[in-house]
């Protein structure tokens, strides 16, 4: 099954490469939301290491759920569902890791943000990554080729990932402000996440793919 | 394979009257004694009378979903139409009572907190189960093929029960302004008067017979609205 997810993945990826405006407006979207915020609440305020990891990862998990056509074109591949599944939720997490690393380090350059933690802030960043696609993919499924998907997929979406966008923000502001303890434990709670939700994912999903 | 027959001889329709006149005798019960034989609380007065009513209706929310998650489970194992007529049935009461357990949190909010709402982690937690549940709902309502419609409202009832917990132990895990569970604590025994115990333990049994009442109404329903859909097919 490895082999068969790996090239839903790369062919999934190749397509990312071959048009690659979904990262570069992702990166944007980023990029203009922490200018907002800057200039909405105040340099001061956005700062807040709190506050600019809450935008970060509320930025990113809006911005990749939306996109749900390639979906489309992968149903009708050869290979299981369950293939599929974990293929889509590869691709999309290793989009999303290029995605956090270049929104990231503008955010961090344009708040002029000092971070306590750098290697903790990594992994924070990478489990955070790991733990969106699951759900993601899981409600881009069930929303699959109905009428309104494009308003269902963040009504579905985002109730179910608030535990791991409340992780992912905890974490990285711990990480930012030095707190390693902190910064772990919610990282911890972000690997529990990714795995229970990829593991239900490639039990009970298969089945909603038509 | 779908089987498209409604299951014969159930036993709903029988119980049903019965289940009607407990419930609203025991719902007549638990409300004579919330109002008149639970005693006055030191601190909070009679406005923590709304506990007999708040705390069933919380239970209510999570027993309703945790029944959507078992019958979700059980139409992806068997595809019998009757745990969709379960699972919709016990959604839209989780739905119903979610909505009222908010409302009479925002009534006790009011002259306990000074506020109708707060971002409290348990307030938020449940407005984000109630979005999650009506979502739920609108996923089925844009679904027009049974089968498919009952396979992915049940990957969502699956995936969507995670809430449950997260909401009733987020006072646990948060600084919140909600007070600690009284009943169901880690250390020690519930944290409540005898006649007050007894008065929350009535309404629980009483709500819950409520629910499976309305229950046993709608999956009717349902299933009779599953038939007229396989006569017209």
């Amino acid at each position: 099954m490895i082999d068969r997810i790996a090239l839903v993945a790369a062919r999934e990826l190749r397509a990312e490469r071959r048009q690659p405006d979904g990262v570069v407006a992702a990166v944007t979207f980023i990029a203009v939301l922490v200018l907002l915020e800057s200039l909405v609440v105040g340099p001061q305020i956005a700062r807040d290491a709190d506050v600019a990891s809450a935008l970060f990862w509320l930025a990113l998990a809006f911005d990749r759920e939306l996109e749900d056509d390639a979906l489309e074109g992968l149903v009708a591949l050869p290979g299981g569902r369950d293939a599929l599944f974990g293929g889509k939720v590869l691709s999309l997490a290793v989009v999303l890791v290029l995605v956090a690393a270049i929104g990231g380090l503008l955010s961090l350059v344009l708040l002029d943000l000092p971070v306590a933690l750098p290697l903790h802030l990594l992994v924070v960043v990478l489990l955070g990554v790991v733990a969106l696609p699951p759900i993601v993919v899981v409600d881009v499924v069930l929303a699959l080729r109905l009428r309104a998907r494009a308003a269902l997929v963040p009504i579905l979406a985002l109730p179910v990932l608030v535990p791991q966008l409340v992780a992912a923000t905890r974490g990285t502001s711990a990480a930012l402000t030095g707190d390693a303890l902190g910064a772990l434990s919610w990282a911890g709670l972000l690997f529990a996440f990714a795995v229970v939700y990829t593991v239900v994912g490639l039990t009970i999903v298969p089945a909603a793919i038509e | 394979m779908i089987e498209t027959t409604i299951p014969r001889g159930t036993p709903l329709p029988r119980i049903r009257p019965w289940l009607g006149i407990a419930a609203a005798a025991s719902f007549v019960v638990a409300s004579a004694m919330a109002l008149f034989w639970a005693p006055t609380d030191a601190v909070q007065g009679d406005v923590y009378r709304i506990l007999y009513v708040h705390a069933p209706l919380a239970w209510l929310a999570y027993l309703a979903f945790v029944v959507v998650f078992l019958a979700s489970v059980a139409w992806l194992w068997a595809k019998r139409p009757f745990f969709d007529a379960v699972a919709v049935a016990s959604a839209e009461i989780g739905v119903l009572f979610t909505g009222l357990f908010l409302v009479a949190g925002s009534i006790w909010a009011k002259p306990t907190w000074g506020v109708w709402w707060t971002w409290e982690p348990r307030l938020v937690t449940t407005a984000i189960m109630f979005v999650m549940y009506v979502g739920y709902l609108l996923l089925r309502g844009l679904s027009t093929d049974f089968s498919r419609r009952a396979t992915r409202a049940a990957v969502f009832g699956i995936v969507a029960v995670i809430d449950v917990p997260i909401v009733h132990l987020s006072v646990l895990w948060a600084n919140s302004l909600h007070q600690l569970p009284t009943v169901l604590r880690i250390a020690g025994s519930p944290a409540l008067d005898t006649p007050m115990l007894v008065t929350l333990m009535v309404s629980l049994g009483a709500y819950t017979l409520v629910y499976a009442y309305f229950m046993s109404a709608r999956v009717s329903l349902e299933l009779a609205r599953q038939g007229r859909l396989w006569t017209r097919t």
